[in-house]
């Protein structure tokens, strides 16, 4: 890698930030009303104990390793070089097909909501078209990229949420007992399952200047994060009720939709989709990025660049194919990628890891 | 030069207005083109359903009127948005649906669902019921040459709490009722005919007609003026109303304010629900009084306070009893009693629906007369009575 493509650990931890916001508000709170029902407003704060103790173990496996050292690199060492390669290039794969899920989820989404006269190739080719240029440019660009827009993001969350607080009501949230504790538990599986996606972000380790400012600040990211999914569930579940939500797509949009901004403008939701695709741009650039950047490691290549272009053609092919219509991606997004997704991040990255670690290769 | 030629087609498929089927933006519209509906009306007909949509032009503040009859509501609608005059009308601004009785019998269940899916629509629309009557006839009768139907919908939502004649539930709130409940209120209407004591008015009056109970296919039951008042004290909805209240041979009318109800279940020591217990405090104040009678007197503001609690309880137990009657807990009692005791709930053995019917409930209410405004005494009673203001200070802490 050219020495120039550096970033700081901060940088990186607003890049994961601001690209699991994406999933995050795509999910929420349906999939953890599913599982969770109406005690799933609790499930975010539930998965926190779990999201924190999978990102210590990824920190203390990876801790000795050098600097430089991607998890691609990691796994070649840990695995000898054609298990290795063959590991990181299953996970190439996958990310470029997750790539793919990304694109038509986030084109879906649109049509659901704001441009039901459009159609998803459209918006499947424009953010391919434009995360192709973001994954095909310097990490230390896409970082700094997401460092700009992240206040905006907060922002743009902070008056959605603020201005959805007078239709929330006490009485579609309780009653919860000590007795549900099995249901948040339950709610929390997807929510996890999105802040486990962090661990894809390793394989970009080796941009990652170790010793510098924004060390360790990984965690205070991961609550944020969580408190925002936190306050998604609880304002979307005391708007709409558990029963309501459940039925929906995308129940944390329809709450938007119906928000006054300080009581004056209405009918905002345009504006604050637009802001969200920035999320699915920055996600899928990073995706895209990443398994450019395996690939390079596989074949030792120099630059990262020319394999952007074959994940990003896989990747719209799988957009294209994944699913005739909505219904049937509704399968995909509710089970076949979340069981897919929690595979890759919680056992066979991590066990990857800890083999390299066992035979003290870092 | 690839960054280049990609960007140029990011750019071109996210900025071109010219192929409505390759760009993001083919369901824009220029502001001459619009009309922006405010009020909808939907009601049966001979074909399925009358759509009629109501609002103003571009920036032209003249009232405009449309309407179409048709087989369902997405066809008729979609025929009548996309082509008044030439023009465009957009639904995303739509504040108030109503409902002619008819339909809402039917299939009131084919609107709701048309409200959540069409993302045009937002769920904060309110939904009224027309009674007696279709929609169509009233809007039309309630439009004048300076008073727009919608205004005057839109007036009657914004008040009707502080009438103590009901509340305007949306979209959403009756939506989430349903999908939580099984069933919902909806707030109704109807046209009266008033004398047009100016001609840019309406030849109708908008006046609450009570609140219609409905399940989630079709409005079943209908609340009258009381019970709808119980209803919306217990639902603590209730924002304000004045009522009159007979005190000897007087007339007091209060202003009664907002009320809290405090609603508990009662269980037997093995654990069986026994009853539901409702408990209110009113607090009202003396906004004018018909007749001669001394507020300064405990007994008098005593009589008062009675005869308003037996109002405010006789207006509950009516909205109590037609839950039962309909067999549908549209009061959420089942909510609140399993917010207040949950586990006691849980534990009790039967389901909410078995208990529900047959299930006792007491009100109990309590209303204080607060104050008089700036007039204690009428001036009546005032000028005919004998002596100092200080004696008549030490007269009424006498009293009291």
């Amino acid at each position: 890698m050219g020495k120039t493509d550096r970033l700081t650990e901060r940088q990186l931890t607003v890049l994961i930030f601001v690209s699991l916001l994406s999933p995050m508000i795509r999910i929420l709170p349906t999939a953890a009303v599913m599982l969770g029902g109406r005690a799933s407003w609790l499930s975010a704060l539930a998965a926190l104990p779990a999201a924190a103790a999978l990102t210590a173990l990824l920190r203390a496996l990876t801790k000795n390793a050098p600097e430089g050292l991607g998890l691609a690199d990691m796994a070649i060492l840990g695995w000898g070089p054609a298990a290795g390669r063959a590991f990181a290039a299953l996970c190439a794969l996958w990310l470029s097909l997750y790539g793919g899920f990304l694109a038509r989820s986030a084109a879906e989404r649109l049509l659901s909501t704001v441009y039901p006269n459009g159609t998803t190739p459209v918006f499947i080719v424009t953010m391919l078209a434009v995360s192709i240029l973001a994954a095909a440019g310097l990490t230390k660009t896409l970082a700094r990229t997401a460092e700009v827009l992240m206040p905006i993001l907060l922002l743009v969350i902070f008056v959605v949420l603020a201005s959805a607080a007078p239709d929330v009501s006490g009485e579609n949230l309780l009653p919860v007992t000590y007795r549900d504790w099995k249901d948040i538990l339950y709610g929390a599986i997807p929510i996890f399952n999105v802040t486990a996606a962090n661990v894809y972000f390793l394989f970009l380790r080796g941009h990652v200047t170790m010793a510098g400012p924004g060390r360790r600040r990984v965690f205070p990211w991961l609550g944020l994060l969580l408190l925002i999914a936190f306050a998604v569930t609880l304002f979307t579940l005391g708007t709409l009720g558990t029963n309501l939500s459940i039925t929906m797509e995308n129940a944390f949009f329809m709450v938007i939709r119906n928000i006054k901004v300080f009581g004056v403008v209405e009918r905002v939701e345009a504006v604050v989709v637009a802001i969200w695709i920035v999320t699915d741009f920055i996600f899928l650039s990073a995706i895209l990025m990443i398994a450019a950047e395996i690939w390079k490691t596989v074949t030792g290549a120099k630059r990262r660049s020319f394999f952007v272009w074959p994940c990003a053609a896989l990747s719209g092919a799988a957009a294209f194919l994944i699913a005739r219509d909505a219904f049937a991606f509704l399968k995909w997004s509710d089970f076949i990628v979340p069981a897919v997704n929690l595979t890759f991040t919680v056992a066979l990255i991590p066990l990857a890891l800890a083999l390299g670690k066992l035979r003290k290769k870092y | 030069m690839k960054k280049a030629a990609l960007l140029a087609l990011a750019l071109s498929l996210a900025l071109t207005g010219c192929s409505p089927g390759l760009t993001i933006f083919s369901n824009y519209r220029h502001l001459e083109m619009i009309e922006l509906v405010r009020t909808v009306t939907v009601d049966s007909s001979e074909d399925g359903v009358l759509v009629g949509i109501y609002g103003t032009a571009g920036e032209e503040q003249e009232a405009r009127m449309y309407e179409k009859s048709g087989p369902s509501i997405g066809v008729t609608m979609n025929e009548l948005t996309l082509r008044p005059l030439g023009r465009e009308a957009i639904l995303s601004h739509t504040e108030n649906m109503l409902i002619g009785e008819d339909l809402a019998k039917t299939r009131l269940d084919e609107v709701l669902d048309y409200v959540e899916r069409f993302s045009e629509m937002r769920l904060d629309t309110g939904l009224l019921i027309v009674r007696d009557g279709t929609a169509r006839d009233l809007v039309f009768g309630l439009a004048g040459e300076e008073t727009p139907a919608s205004d005057v919908v839109a007036g009657l939502d914004q008040n009707i709490a502080r009438l103590g004649r009901g509340y305007v539930f949306s979209c959403r709130e009756i939506a989430a009722s349903l999908a939580q409940n099984g069933c919902a209120l909806v707030q109704c209407v109807r046209g009266e005919e008033e004398e047009k004591l100016f001609e840019k008015r309406g030849d109708l009056n908008l006046a609450p007609a009570g609140m219609a109970v409905m399940r989630p296919d079709a409005a079943v039951g209908f609340l009258d003026d009381r019970e709808t008042l119980g209803t919306m004290l217990l639902l603590g909805r209730f924002r304000s109303c004045n009522l009159d209240i007979p005190v000897d041979d007087a007339v007091f009318t209060v202003s009664v304010d907002k009320i809290k109800p405090d609603i508990e279940p009662v269980f037997s020591e093995d654990g069986r629900l026994l009853r539901a217990e409702i408990r209110l405090r009113a607090e009202a104040n003396l906004v004018c009084m018909d007749g001669l009678a001394d507020v300064r007197s405990r007994d008098v503001r005593r009589q008062a306070e009675e005869a308003l609690s037996q109002t405010l309880r006789s207006a509950c137990e009516a909205a109590v009893r037609r839950g039962p009657a309909l067999g549908l807990d549209f009061l959420d009692l089942g909510g609140i009693l399993t917010r207040r005791a949950p586990l006691a709930m849980e534990d009790m053995g039967r389901p909410w629906e078995e208990v529900f019917p047959t299930l006792p409930v007491t009100v109990e209410v309590e209303s204080v007369l607060m104050r008089t405004y700036d007039i204690i005494d009428p001036p009546e009673i005032g000028g005919r009575e004998e002596g100092t203001p200080w004696e008549k200070l030490t007269d009424s802490l006498r009293d009291s």
